[in-house]
């Protein structure tokens, strides 16, 4: 029996590489100490769903904007884009366990929303206080 | 050989000499067999669904297929012209031009000359309709395979001259129906002569006679062998509507899907439709791409990584490929000038969606295509995949 353990921890962990490539459990543990290391302190999910909903008026249009507005305060349902009308996917990982495993991603649409919603790029702390409360839901 | 005429009116009609059947004057006799009248009823009722569904994108497959149906018959016709019974083969009614002219003469003058058949300009405007009928039947097949690169001449005609078979299409069908009126006012005018309803005649077959003929089999076998393969052909053409379903929609033309892209569908379906590159111009899509940080007011964000495979899946298959009907349609009518970031800026779209109104964009965005369009993820746009105002599934439903 021992000697199987081996040979069978070691296909469990290619099989783990190969079924998602560049998607890992831990991406937002990666992305949280970058944030970490460009000054932000430690996160919280409270200060991050006390973000998510606060409004902010956009200099051009003169309306509102808040990340609840395309993707409603329940994150574990589905939402829709302010101008497309398209369906968002639920962001909430755990029942869509799609969410938060790509760095890349994630960095990309934290950088366009943060964009249209405030009209500026959020700060590390505000990434990660966002990060770590879809993270809980 | 043409039977020869007699000139009369029916109350003056006299026994010919010579008659082989014994029926005697004022019998009412078959002239048309049943093939032959289910051949005309059929005509005019395809003829006229053709001018129902002509122009509507929505309803092409039904007028393509009334347009087969009208083929079939017509290659029954001719063939029956030859192997049918007397009055419907057409060495009873070869009548030459002059013949025609001195008949219309005649009858204009009150000098009606009697025919148990066609009557000398009758038949010009039989032979006249079947080849209108028929050249209109080529010049449309010929258009679809050109136009939208369908049908048994999909490949064979370019997108140019498929339009230009579409220009023959319409003047063809239109010189049809002068002809039909011209072949009605004839009917009225040689029924009121005759004093016989002659449309009736052609629905049940029966002219009184003015014994120079007996009557003709029905041959309502060869009839029933015709409602058979019209039936068998609807069947085939149209029978997928009887199993279609709103999430497996029944598609009556399809063409070879267009290649796809992972980066491209995960980018773009992130905000919106992921519409197929071959949709816009390659000088528009240069823009849309390297204007990324200003994508319609929002900075994409893209990494360089992502921004070149995107660029080169577009610009390898922009509207200048031709590789669908819209394709071919936004090229050739964008000025090269102009590099419309929306396809809804585009002069074609808007020629396109023009009935349309506010309300209906209230249903469905401009965003979403596929809210009508069943095969916009494909991108092929393709005529029968509309379901707007029809039934299928709801209008609008990606909100």
């Amino acid at each position: 029996m021992k000697r199987m353990c081996i040979p069978i921890a070691l296909l469990a962990a290619i099989a783990g590489l190969l079924s998602a490539p560049g998607a890992r459990a831990d991406a937002v543990d990666d992305l949280l100490a970058r944030y970490k290391s460009q000054g932000a302190t430690s996160f919280s999910a409270a200060a991050g769903e006390e973000f998510w909903d606060r409004p902010v008026v956009d200099a051009k249009s003169g309306e509102p904007r808040k990340c609840s507005l395309c993707h409603t305060t329940d994150l574990r349902r589905k939402g829709k884009h302010a101008t497309t009308g398209k369906v968002i996917e639920p962001l909430a990982p755990s029942v869509n366990p799609k969410r938060l495993t790509d760095v890349r991603d994630m960095e990309k649409w934290l950088t366009r929303n943060c964009k249209w919603t405030l009209g500026r790029e959020c700060t590390p702390q505000e990434k990660g206080d966002v990060l770590v409360m879809i993270k809980g839901r | 050989m043409p039977e020869p005429p007699v000139a009369s009116s029916p109350r003056s009609a006299a026994p010919a000499a010579g008659r082989r059947q014994p029926a005697r004057v004022g019998d009412s006799v078959r002239i048309w067999d049943l093939p032959t009248r289910l051949f005309h009823w059929l005509l005019v009722v395809a003829f006229a669904a053709q001018w129902l569904t002509q122009d509507d994108a929505r309803l092409l497959d039904f007028h393509v297929f009334a347009g087969y149906a009208i083929g079939v018959l017509l290659l029954f016709r001719i063939a029956w012209g030859f192997v049918g019974t007397r009055h419907a083969r057409f060495a009873s009614f070869a009548y030459g031009p002059r013949r025609g002219l001195q008949h219309l003469q005649a009858l204009l003058a009150g000098r009606h000359e009697r025919h148990l058949g066609h009557n000398p300009a009758g038949s010009w405007s039989i032979f006249g309709l079947l080849a209108l009928a028929l050249a209109t039947v080529v010049t449309g097949v010929a258009n679809l395979g050109g136009a939208k690169q369908l049908g048994p001449l999909a490949g064979w005609i370019g997108y140019a001259r498929g339009d230009l078979f579409g220009l023959a299409h319409k003047y063809l069908a239109w010189s049809m129906l002068v002809l039909v009126a011209l072949h009605v006012a004839g009917v009225v005018l040689t029924s009121r002569a005759e004093r016989e309803n002659l449309a009736l005649s052609m629905v049940l077959g029966t002219k009184r006679t003015f014994g120079a003929s007996g009557g003709v089999p029905a041959a309502a076998i060869v009839a029933f062998a015709m409602l058979l393969v019209l039936a068998a052909g609807a069947w085939a053409y149209l029978g997928g509507y009887a199993e279609s379903r709103p999430e497996h929609p029944y598609l009556p033309f399809t063409m070879a899907p267009l290649a796809q892209n992972d980066a491209w569908q995960k980018e773009c379906a992130g905000c919106h439709l992921d519409y197929h590159p071959s949709i816009l111009p390659a000088r528009s899509w240069e823009v849309l791409l390297s204007g990324q940080h200003e994508h319609f007011g929002e900075d994409l964000a893209l990494d360089d990584d992502t921004l070149r495979v995107l660029r080169d899946y577009a610009l390898a298959r922009p509207a200048e490929k031709h590789a669908t009907p819209l394709a071919w349609k936004i090229d050739s009518t964008t000025p090269p000038a102009s590099a419309p970031l929306r396809v809804t800026e585009t002069a074609y779209w808007k020629r396109r969606h023009a009935e349309l109104g506010a309300a209906d964009w209230v249903r469905v965005r401009k965003f979403a295509c596929d809210g009508c369009h069943l095969d916009a993820k494909a991108g092929t746009f393709l005529p029968g995949a509309i379901r707007v105002g029809l039934s299928g599934p709801a209008v609008g439903k990606d909100k």
